[in-house]
């Protein structure tokens, strides 16, 4: 297919125009131009959704578009340098493009049905609108540059509605919690960028994997660590902040102050995914860095810690918070230990059920006006349709077969289990991939708890059971959901755990996310003869491929080598049948606990009571950073340093000087008087004499005189001159 | 010949004589009449603009008669790509600043004839070619300044209008010795006041007798120059008058101080320290990138102990002017291209920051955010005054350095540069981005959330005339973040010549 600009920059240009219309014109237009940015991100999925059909009608990991232009360049004589703004889109970014328009959209049109009535309901939607471009913009980007600019407009976004409820005073604290938190890995991530750019010249994408391919990174070293991992670990700091990863994970849970749909849109489905998007952009700077034994370490620790968490929250919201950040922490394991596919097919699949999850939730809570679960119960009489979507998604989060998150769960655990046992990498992925293990029996147990407790049994707070309506099928309120929760089946990503010929819907493609999504490294040759070319908006794909390279793993990390099929192919079938039985003792045991009630929780919270008390404070840390840290460490700094400016450096060092000049003149006075016998005045005398005159000028308050002042002082300096 | 730069530089004067003889108590007329003239001036700096040569890296528009001839002073007038940003920066803040004044009442007829004879000397230096008629210029320019803060100022308006005229006066004495010596060492020629023909290191090999030592001429006035223009800047340690001159200055004249005067000081690295000491300032580029980056951090952690907004904000320009020096002494196209886009990019937004700040004090009549006792000062303003919080969120993300607006390209820019050369002090100097945002955002918590309280209830949002004048600068902030091009492309081929001649001296 031909790309031009106008069949690519809609995707990103729709909803920001939508941004801009409701930004300058929401309030005088109907229903506050809800459907203005309805209708932007609409037209960005069916653009969105051409440019999917067309990749997977091509069916080839080679092909990618690239294009790009000058932004604006500061070349003169010998000294080049420009700035080039472009958009890189390759299979990756296609299904990643489809997938954030597709829930972008259904969050949109839920959310004409979630905030009606608020009083900034014009409002959330401009924001909505601003950021959803954001997150299109840093898909679509070709460089690092400019997917940093968008990520800081969606944590502009982010903050904005966080704080959307700005009365709260509590609401002000998480946003700019949320700010902060992921600001100090953003701060990372663009010192990764300067390093990247001092070597490469530029930071485009291809150009830096070619350098990767080339070498380019090898033999330099920044404050005496090597360049490739100094390089990582700052873009994986980046991932660390936005993907709420150990220890910068303290936000996100926090961040639920803000509208529902805002946290299904931003903190689940799309925003905080970007984070492990930039991590797999940068796949191959992490392998040359040799960072992935630590990325799957933080990886592990979160996906299990954030569980724990998760196991004794009682508000909806954040169980789904918890569940967030301990699956990103899957992700990021994913990316760790190598397992490239099934990381990106988690990130997609998380996305579409999590997003359902929360509008979910959403559509319960304003149903009940209540966000404690303890407070609702047997909801599922009344709440039909939402209970159906809800146990969609619970089922595929909790890695049941046939359903997305097996598919997507199971590669990267049985990646994992293949990384630590088979690799021959000794212990250095074991805890990573033991921690993933026990993550996989909680993540259904939370799950099912929260289900449990909130639809079924007997409603346990009355009052809120009658006031909730029962539902009707709405095309703004539960149809969403409905979709969503179609496409938590496994079947849409992947042919084989279906049974071949289940649905033929995919006919030979049925495997097109396993094909498609290749990792940078085994195609890293494709970029070793890459150079950059003045090419404006044309297509790079006619380029002369390479025939063969000379680039060769540099880290000498054996990740699931896609060659060896028979070790990984046994690994992955230990896994998958280890975590079906993990997932079904796990169900059964939160039913067993929940339903039946044959296990009283209580006698587990007797027994880890030391454990659970970690938990309630969220292993203590936010106690850590915001007590300790902050308001006894930097706060206190701060106002130490600012006294000593003022109190001390300013009152002595500086107004010091006008003690020293007084003891001056007065001596100076005195060896007038004594010496000189008032024969002059030195020059010293004369400045503090004329000085004083000035001031007793000012206190007489007199205008007019200042004039005359000026005006004399003026005159004598150019006759003095002349 | 060109009159196009004496039209700028006298119609302010011509406004200022108007203000003068308007008869007494017509003081709607003298603000019409100081509304014109800088209004007037605006225009013919964008005229300027559109005659302005992107392509040529040299001065144009030049202008030359004698002054004073047997010291071969001339009146030299004359711009390039350095000092345009600038001009058209002090064009339009003076006409936003004199809206802002609109609710003088104290002595008005002075307020707005010194403020445009502010305006002049601004002009005068940006546009000196003459070394000494730059000096008279800097000069001028503290009596507006130390009147306007000594009379329309706050309670403590005298101590800071001193302070801020000594500390000021003695890096201008500092600097005259500079200047003396450079006319002497070049042998009271016609070109020992001509900046441009000092330019290009001619002094490198010169020395200099003082006290029976010999010192390297270049090295020793080089410091005299820093000392004059750092303390304008100002550089830590030389930033104390800054807090207390901001804190007590009327609103406009703290735009003007931030806005423009600041940059006067960066403005004296880049058309007289740089280029007339070359190799002095290559030697010594560590020490001022060093420096630098203690302004961005020291300024950043002090500004977050701030309880009164206007200091906090004061201190933050500390941090902002910090990347500027940063950028300079980085030395290369990026960092000196970033640097001089930074001073444009903070005259705005640091000055959206004052001039909102000022639309507050209006109706609160103080500034705290936490009172002396303990208590809030404001609270709840963004549920009570929208307008006014979507321009102070534009003004304080673009001081933020949030991208999308024009901070972040400038500071990138500088980092850029100055990773080149001084890759551990960036990598302490981006701690400075972290601070920057916790003191900011912490400011705004504290303004902005919450319930309002009745106090808060009862100030009234932004009128049209506040509007008004802050639309150019929210204009100016987003178009200049989305697309940087129009002024990197006025000042690029000046910048470029500027690095070219400090790369002969590394």
């Amino acid at each position: 297919m031909d790309y031009t600009i106008l069949s690519i920059a809609p995707i990103f240009l729709a909803p920001f125009t939508a941004f801009v219309i409701n930004a300058f014109f929401g309030k005088k237009l109907p229903r506050q131009g809800d459907w203005v940015s309805v209708l932007g991100i609409g037209i960005a999925f069916l653009f969105a959704f051409r440019i999917f059909i067309d990749f997977y009608s091509t069916y080839s990991t080679e092909y990618y578009i690239h294009k790009y232009f000058t932004w604006f360049d500061l070349s003169y004589g010998e000294n080049l340098f420009k700035i080039d703004l472009g958009i890189y889109i390759d299979n990756m970014g296609a299904i990643m493009l489809l997938m954030v328009t597709g829930v972008a959209f259904f969050i949109h049109l839920f959310s004409t049905w979630y905030m009606w009535g608020d009083v900034r309901y014009g409002k959330f939607f401009t924001l909505m609108s601003l950021f959803t471009s954001g997150m299109l913009g840093l898909v679509l980007s070709d460089n690092l540059l400019s997917m940093f600019i968008f990520w800081e407009i969606m944590g502009f976004c982010s903050y904005s509605l966080i704080g959307f409820y700005f009365e709260k005073e509590k609401a002000g604290y998480a946003s700019i919690k949320a700010f902060m938190t992921t600001r100090v890995g953003d701060v990372f991530f663009l010192l990764g960028i300067l390093a990247i750019w001092h070597t490469v010249g530029n930071v485009s994408l291809p150009d830096i994997y070619a350098a990767i391919a080339n070498g380019s990174f090898e033999g330099h070293t920044v404050i005496g660590i090597s360049l490739a991992t100094f390089a990582g670990f700052c873009i994986f700091c980046g991932t660390i902040g936005k993907s709420a990863q150990f220890p910068l994970q303290v936000w996100l849970p926090d961040a639920m102050m803000g509208p529902t749909p805002c946290s299904a849109l931003i903190h689940a489905a799309t925003m905080v995914a970007a984070g492990v998007y930039l991590s797999l952009r940068m796949y191959p700077l992490m392998v040359a860095g040799g960072l992935t034994p630590f990325i799957a370490m933080i990886g592990g620790i979160t996906a299990f810690g954030a569980a724990t968490i998760a196991l004794i929250q009682t508000d909806l919201k954040a169980v789904l918070a918890y569940s967030t950040i301990s699956q990103l922490g899957y992700m990021v394991l994913g990316v760790g230990v190598g397992a490239y596919n099934a990381a990106f097919m988690h990130l997609i699949t998380h996305a579409v059920f999590k997003a359902c999850l929360f509008l979910s939730a959403g559509s319960v809570i304003h149903s009940v006006h209540t966000q404690e679960m303890p407070e609702m119960g047997g909801l599922r009489h009344k709440l039909k349709f939402t209970w159906i979507a809800m146990w969609c998604c619970t089922l595929a989060i909790s890695g049941v077969p046939f359903f997305s998150g097996f598919v997507s769960k199971d590669r990267i655990l049985g990646d994992a289990l293949y990384v630590a046992l088979h690799a021959g990498q000794g212990f250095t992925y074991m805890i990573p991939a033991a921690l993933g293990f026990i993550g996989a029996f909680l993540t259904p147990f939370y799950m099912c708890r929260m289900m449990f407790l909130t639809f079924h049994g007997k409603p346990r707070d009355q009052h809120v059971y009658d006031h909730c309506h029962a539902e009707h099928l709405k095309i703004n309120q539960n149809v969403p959901l409905l979709i969503l929760s179609i496409f938590t089946l496994g079947v849409f990503f992947s042919g084989s755990l279906t049974g071949q010929g289940f649905v033929k819907i995919f006919g030979s493609k049925n495997e097109w996310f396993k094909v498609l999504v290749a990792s940078p490294t085994e195609s890293l040759d494709k970029f070793a003869y890459y150079t950059r070319e003045e090419l404006g908006w044309s297509d790079t794909n006619e380029k002369e491929k390479p025939e063969h390279s000379e680039y060769e793993h540099q880290s000498g990390f054996a990740g699931p080598n896609h060659e060896n099929h028979e070790g990984l192919h046994h690994a992955h079938v230990e896994g998958a049948f280890g975590s079906i039985i993990i997932v079904a003792c796990s169900i059964f045991f939160a039913f067993l606990m929940y339903i039946r009630r044959s296990i009283d929780p209580a006698r587990f919270v007797n027994m880890f009571s030391v454990w659970v008390k970690a938990l309630k404070n969220k292993y203590y840390f936010d106690h850590l950073y915001i007590d300790v840290i902050i308001q006894k460490g930097l706060l206190k700094f701060n106002n130490a340093l600012a006294w000593f400016d003022m109190g001390i450096y300013d009152r002595f060092a500086i107004d010091g000087w006008e003690a020293v000049s007084r003891v001056g003149y007065k001596s100076s006075n005195w060896f007038d008087r004594i010496v000189v016998d008032k024969i002059g005045v030195d020059g010293t005398a004369v400045a503090t004499n004329i000085f004083n005159i000035v001031l007793r000028l000012i206190q007489s308050g007199k205008i007019q005189t200042y004039f005359i002042v000026l005006i004399f002082m003026l005159v004598t300096f150019v006759a003095v001159l002349t | 010949m060109s009159g196009i730069l004496n039209l700028i530089l006298w119609l302010p004067v011509v406004g200022m004589i108007g203000v003068l003889v308007t008869p007494k108590g017509k003081d709607q007329l003298v603000r019409y009449i100081s509304l014109g003239a800088t209004a007037l001036t605006f225009i013919v700096t964008i005229l300027l603009y559109l005659r302005f040569d992107e392509s040529n890296p040299n001065v144009q528009q030049v202008f030359q008669v004698p002054w004073i001839e047997q010291f071969h002073i001339n009146y030299a007038l004359g711009i390039d790509g350095i000092s345009l940003p600038m001009i058209l920066l002090t064009g339009l803040l003076f006409f936003i600043c004199i809206l802002s004044s609109w609710t003088i009442t104290k002595s008005v007829k002075a307020y707005f004839a010194l403020l445009l004879m502010l305006e002049s000397s601004v002009f005068g230096v940006f546009m000196s070619l003459d070394f000494f008629l730059f000096y008279v210029y800097w000069e001028v320019m503290l009596l507006p300044m130390f009147f306007l803060i000594g009379i329309w100022g706050g309670e403590n308006r005298e101590y800071a209008a001193v302070k801020f005229f000594l500390y000021t006066f003695f890096g201008s004495i500092v600097m005259l010795v500079g200047i003396i010596a450079l006319y002497y060492a070049t042998g009271k020629g016609p070109d020992s006041f001509s900046i441009l023909a000092l330019q290009g290191g001619h002094f490198t090999d010169m020395t200099v007798n003082v006290f029976g030592t010999d010192f390297s001429f270049e090295k020793l006035f080089f410091w005299s120059m820093f000392l004059g223009f750092a303390i304008k800047v100002p550089i830590f340690p030389f930033h104390t008058w800054l807090p207390h001159a901001h804190v007590q200055a009327p609103t406009a004249v703290s735009v003007i101080l931030a806005g423009v005067l600041l940059k006067m000081g960066t403005y004296g690295f880049l058309r007289i320290a740089f280029p007339i000491f070359p190799s002095a300032a290559v030697e010594y580029s560590t020490a001022i990138a060093i420096l630098g980056v203690i302004s961005v951090i020291y300024g950043a952690f002090c500004a977050m102990a701030q309880n009164d907004v206007k200091k906090l904000v004061a201190y933050s320009s500390v941090s902002h002017m910090g990347f500027v020096m940063m950028g300079l002494a980085a030395m290369t196209i990026q960092g000196m291209n970033g640097a001089v886009l930074q001073m444009f990019n903070h005259g705005t937004s640091t000055a959206m920051m004052f001039l909102m700040i000022g639309v507050i004090y209006e109706r609160s009549h103080h500034r705290w955010i936490v009172r002396p006792d303990g208590t809030k000062g404001y609270g709840g303003i963004a549920a009570h005054l929208p307008r006014y919080t979507v321009v102070f969120i534009i003004g304080m993300f673009a001081s933020l350095g949030l991208p999308g607006l024009s901070g972040f390209i400038s500071e990138a820019l500088i980092f850029l540069g100055i990773y080149q050369r001084f890759t551990t002090i960036t990598v302490i100097a981006v701690l400075g981005l972290l601070i920057g945002a916790a003191y900011l955002l912490w400011m705004y918590k504290r303004m902005f959330f919450g319930e309002p309280s009745d106090e808060v209830k009862s100030y009234s949002d932004m009128n049209a005339r506040e509007v008004f004048y802050m639309v150019p600068l929210c204009i100016a902030v987003i178009v200049f973040g989305v697309y940087p091009a129009p002024i990197l492309n006025i000042m690029k081929s000046s910048v470029g010549q500027l690095v070219e001649l400090m790369a002969q001296f590394q």
